[in-house]
């Protein structure tokens, strides 16, 4: 901020000093030379003379003065104080063009302040004008140019001198806009030779270039011929007479002329020969044209002697030339269309004659139809097509076209009877782009062809095959289509050999004059989708689309992060299968077609592959179901076949009250009223499937196998202490049998005495099954009931003993189990497991027990008797025991009701199963 | 005589007159003077025309033929064809030198006369085109070797219209001087024609030369 300030107080201290001063200039000084020019690269030297006031005023002298070049202080070294008063400076290489020298002076020692400035102009001499050349057009003025040389930097001025050796011309100053050129102001003399220079001439010198001598005739350029006009001769077709008027200048020189032509369409001119149009003249004919073929002409003149220049070119006339007969027979084909009954349509087509062979306009065709050996139907046509009716036999047709001179020669076809068979076709058939046409190649036939047609449509689904077609000669075996032919499109060409006899077979291909991509791409989908596959499928693309021949296909397939995966297909497949896919992903596919000129995409199609095989859920499902129906059949059955085992194990034979009997017993039983106390007591606990109540400790080592079937059955009692406390467990196997409570039993057993009916037992039905209601009879005695019925078992156990070593063990448990009293529970369970594991063994007792306890029951003596008083006690305890004693019971009773009378209490018939269910 | 004729033709190349590749002699010059004056005769074609128009009826009908009167001092082209025939090449080119001179003068003065711009231009060109013409002729003598004439003093052709003439008599001058300078133009250009003929067959000229060298 402070130096700004600073900055502009000095800014303005100078400005004001400069002002004040301004008036002394003119006086203090003055740069001599004032005005200098200086020759580029040279030295110069000013002198700077003060004045006697300035230099006392100012307190200054020569030395004080400064030297500034375009602002720029010129250092010491250059200054040479000549005197008090003078100074001078020597610049060295001046370059620049324009230099502001300035003399300064430093007032009172330090103020710098102007004294006076010149403008130096700094640039080079002209140098000699080179290249002088004069032209005289015609009815205007000489105008001559030259090449000026080297940029002189400065002010130059061009001066055109011209002279006769008689006279002198006024000078001509080029105009500083054109230094190069100058027009003279007077006109020119023909046939006077002049004698032309410049002169070049600036500050620092002049330039003369060399003198040229001339006549200005020699420098002509004429106007160019005009009123050029074309006719033609009805006698020649082939030449074209031109007329001009030339220039006025031929009243004083000759000329020689260039005459071009072209036929109209053409772009190249063609030049009539130059000898032929050396001299003046106003006409010329030119030969050898086309007939009825427009023609443009122009031409040009200059001076016959090749002195000076080319004239203009006139403006382009033409004419055309006079018509001529067809040079050519047109090209003539039939078309049969779909046959009608009776008579035989055929139509005629020809093509019109291009211009270069119809030589003239084509007045109107004749065509004439001739039978085998018949007369023969001329007509007369316009158009380029006759349809005519035929009847089947052969026929010749020709045709000739007719101008205004005359008519061409006959195109001869022959129309085939209608049982004609076409033969030998062309073979090797081949179209193929080139040069921007379409060319088509065969083999000829063996047999001599007249001429072959070749016809051509494009093919479309959308439009349908409009065919055109043209004619070769029989010669020929390489053609092109000549005709408007459109790319990307597909071409379909045949060639029909004409024969003498009628056309030969017609042969087909496709082509394209240029393939490109296709326009549309496939649309992939998928047919089927597996695990770890996908079968893709496709249309064809529709030709329309194709744009080329269709030459592979490309499949690329991606999931949604993964890179892309592409395969090549055959252009003949329509579906490809992706193998290696991972299950449950979804996959990205599009399909590109390719041309041989590139491809084009069709769009996505995504689809997902299944988490398992189609039949994969079935595949484990239906063996696993038909795994577990088997099991379960097989289950059912087993337990069918073995449900009387079963039976046993899961139910136990609970007695049939109504079949019970009173069992005899002798009168010296003892009292067992302690026993039934006793049972009273157990019985409100809930051990009621427990009939057997102790294990010695030493017993348990010895029956490992029992232990783990008492597990079994420890699980199977507890389920059932939950629900029931009735008789026996619940298990697929129950059976409707009304379960009695302990209590009730209980009761029963205390009211023996009662001769009334024992109970009725009324129960729903268990498992659909119908219910029966049974009827009790109340038994007379109280507990010896029981007694009696257990005896027999124990005979039978006895007689187990005797047999077979297996049951001994038990029997003696059975024992032991008598003379001690039974509280725990855990013992009840080994006795079930007993139980369990003896069951089938106890059936198969059972029946030996029915065939000897007539023998057996007679011999039973006291000691037995005393070992059934124990086994009352154990039956109290649970209902699984009450089962059996129940079972007994049935067995007694039945026996009873069967053989109506008391006997001693051996019940001797047990059926198997002991057990009855409704 | 064989001998004779092989001498003189190898010494050919030593003559200078003949040496054709060296200085092209007045040949040339006599046939672009000849040009210039069949030029000159098409210009004043058109110059007369419009001049005659200018000066009105009944100079410009075409069948105007008026006789000679106050136009003594136009040299006078006609002459008789024989003495014409007898003249030689440098009284010839000086009766051409003489006239032009003279009628330059006199052309001159009718350019001062001209009313019309156009005129005026056409008339200046025809002026300078007959300046050409008289340095042409000037150059064929000096290239002949024969001097200019001197114009005699006092005989100083002028064109002072005095008060005599009436506006008709004037016209008539004017009608004249443009008749009498074609038919100069005219003669000139079959003077200059017959020079050129003479000049032409330099080869003919020396065999002719060769053969009365041999009589």
């Amino acid at each position: 901020m402070l130096l700004l300030h600073i900055w502009l107080i000095q800014a303005l201290v100078v400005l004001l000093v400069s002002e004040s001063i301004g008036d002394l200039v003119e006086t203090c000084g003055v740069i001599n030379p004032e005005s200098p020019v200086i020759l580029s690269g040279s030295n110069f030297t000013a002198l700077c003379v003060l004045k006697e006031k300035c230099m006392s005023t100012y307190e200054v002298n020569a030395s004080h003065i400064v030297w500034k070049a375009n602002r720029v202080l010129i250092p010491e070294e250059q200054y040479t104080v000549i005197n008090a008063t003078t100074s001078s400076v020597t610049l060295t290489n001046i370059s620049l063009s324009n230099v502001q020298l300035i003399c300064n002076i430093l007032a009172f020692g330090q103020i710098e302040m102007n004294i006076y400035g010149v403008r130096m102009r700094v640039g080079f001499p002209p140098e000699k004008p080179k290249n002088l050349n004069c032209i005289v057009n015609e009815g205007k003025k000489m105008k001559c140019q030259w090449d000026p040389g080297r940029e002189t930097q400065l002010e130059t001025n061009f001066t055109l001198k011209s002279e006769w050796a008689t006279e002198k011309f006024p000078d001509c100053k080029a105009k500083p806009d054109t230094p190069t050129s100058c027009t003279v102001a007077y006109s020119p003399v023909y046939f006077v030779n002049v004698e032309v220079w410049v002169e070049a001439q600036n500050a620092l010198g002049k330039a003369v270039s060399n003198h040229i001598n001339f006549d200005p005739i020699d420098r002509v350029k004429p106007n160019p011929p005009y009123n050029l006009s074309v006719s033609n001769s009805e006698e020649l077709s082939s030449i074209l007479k031109l007329t001009w008027i030339n220039p006025r200048i031929t009243n004083v020189i000759s000329l020689k002329y260039n005459i071009h032509y072209k036929a109209k369409d053409a772009s190249a001119w063609s030049q009539i020969p130059p000898e032929d149009t050396t001299a003046t003249r106003t006409s010329f004919t030119v030969q050898d044209l086309k007939p009825f073929t427009e023609y443009v002409f122009r031409i040009r003149c200059m001076k016959e002697d090749g002195k000076g220049f080319w004239s203009d070119w006139s403006e382009d006339a033409s004419g055309t030339t006079y018509e001529a007969r067809p040079s050519k027979a047109p090209s003539f084909w039939y078309k049969i269309p779909p046959q009608t009954q009776g008579s035989r349509s055929v139509r005629l087509i020809w093509k019109a004659l291009p211009p270069f062979e119809a030589n003239g306009k084509i007045l109107d065709y004749e065509v004439t139809l001739t039978r085998w050996k018949s007369r023969s139907q001329n007509f007369t046509v316009n158009d380029t097509d006759l349809t005519v009716n035929l009847t089947n036999d052969r026929y010749i047709a020709t045709l000739a076209a007719r101008n205004l001179v005359g008519k061409s020669d006959a195109s001869v076809l022959t129309i085939p009877a209608c049982d004609f068979q076409a033969t030998h076709p062309v073979t090797d058939l081949k179209a193929y782009p080139r040069d921007n046409m379409l060319w088509v190649e065969w083999t000829p036939p063996s047999k001599a062809v007249r001429k072959y047609i070749v016809e051509w449509c494009v093919l479309s689904d959308t439009s349908p095959c409009v065919p055109d077609w043209q004619q070769e000669s029989g010669t020929v075996h390489r053609t092109y289509l000549r005709g408007k032919l459109v790319e990307s499109k597909c071409y379909l060409i045949t060639v029909t050999p004409g024969y003498s006899d009628g056309p030969g077979t017609p042969e087909s291909t496709k082509a394209y004059l240029k393939q490109s991509a296709p326009s549309k791409g496939p649309i992939v989908r998928t047919k089927k989708v597996g695990k770890n596959e996908a079968i893709l499928e496709w249309d064809q693309l529709p030709v329309d689309v194709q744009n080329g021949f269709i030459r592979n296909y490309t499949i690329f397939y991606k999931t949604s992060n993964g890179n892309e995966t592409a395969v090549n297909v055959d252009s003949s497949h329509t579906e490809y299968t992706l193998s290696s896919l991972t299950s449950d992903t979804l996959y990205m596919v599009r399909m590109t077609a390719y041309t041989d000129e590139g491809g084009k995409d069709g769009p996505e199609f995504t689809f997902t592959t299944p988490k398992f095989a189609q039949g994969e859920i079935e595949a484990i499902v239906v063996p696993v179901c038909l795994a577990f129906l088997l099991t379960t059949l097989l289950g059912v059955l087993f337990c069918f076949n073995k449900r009387d085992l079963i039976k046993k194990h899961i139910w136990p034979n609970v007695p049939d009250p109504s079949k019970s009997h009173i069992a005899q017993w002798s009168p010296h039983t003892p009292p067992r009223h302690n026993f039934n106390s006793k049972d009273q007591i157990y019985s409100d606990g809930n051990f009621t499937d427990v009939s057997v109540v102790e294990i010695e400790a030493n017993d348990k080592k010895s029956f490992p196998e029992d232990l783990k079937s008492l597990d079994l059955f420890k699980k199977e009692k507890i389920s059932t202490e939950g629900h029931s406390s009735g008789i026996g467990g619940s298990s697929c196997m129950s059976s409707s049998r009304p379960s009695i409570s302990s209590s009730d039993e209980n009761e029963s057993a205390q009211n023996t005495s009662s001769t009334v009916q024992y109970s009725t037992v009324v129960h729903s039905g268990y498992r659909h099954q119908v219910p029966s209601v049974q009827v009790f009879s109340r038994s007379e005695s109280t507990q010896p009931l029981l007694d009696s019925e257990e005896r027999p078992e124990d005979l039978q156990l006895v007689d187990n003993v005797e047999s077979g070593d297996g049951i001994l063990p038990r029997q003696q448990y059975f024992k032991q189990n008598c003379s001690q009293p039974k509280t725990s529970p855990n013992i009840s369970h080994f006795e079930k497991s007993n139980q369990a594991s003896s069951g089938s063994e106890e059936d198969c007792l059972r029946l030996k027990q029915q065939q000897i306890s007539d023998q057996i029951s007679q011999s039973c003596g006291s000691e037995q008797m005393e070992m059934f008083q124990e086994v009352p006690a154990t039956d109290a305890f649970g209902s699984e025991t009450e089962g059996q004693v129940e079972r007994f019971e049935t067995v007694g009773m039945e026996f009873t009701v069967d053989e109506g009378m008391p006997k001693s209490y051996l019940p001797q018939t047990v059926r198997q199963g002991g057990y009855m269910p409704q | 005589m064989l001998a004779c004729l092989c001498t003189v033709l190898w010494h050919l190349p030593t003559v200078p007159a003949l040496n054709r590749t060296g200085d092209p002699g007045p040949g040339p010059s006599i046939q672009k003077t000849y040009d210039l004056t069949r030029y000159l005769e098409h210009q004043l074609r058109s110059l007369a025309g419009t001049y005659l128009n200018y000066l009105g009826p009944p100079f410009n009908e075409p069948d105007f033929n008026p006789p000679r009167l106050g136009a003594e001092t136009l040299p006078r082209a006609t002459v008789n064809l024989e003495v014409w025939r007898s003249l030689n090449d440098k009284l010839r080119l000086t009766q051409n030198y003489e006239a032009y001179s003279h009628l330059l003068c006199y052309l001159r003065g009718l350019n001062r006369q001209a009313a019309t711009a156009e005129l005026r231009r056409s008339l200046a060109h025809f002026c300078t085109s007959l300046q050409g013409l008289l340095g042409s002729i000037a150059g064929v003598m000096a290239a002949l070797g024969y001097p200019l004439p001197q114009p005699l003093p006092g005989t100083e052709p002028t064109w002072a219209p005095g008060p005599a003439h009436s506006d008709f008599l004037q016209k008539m001058d004017d009608f004249w001087l443009l008749k009498e300078l074609q038919t100069w133009l005219w003669r000139s250009a079959k003077d200059f024609n017959r020079l050129k003929k003479k000049m032409q067959p330099p080869a003919a000229a020396v065999t002719l030369h060769l053969e009365a060298h041999g009589f």
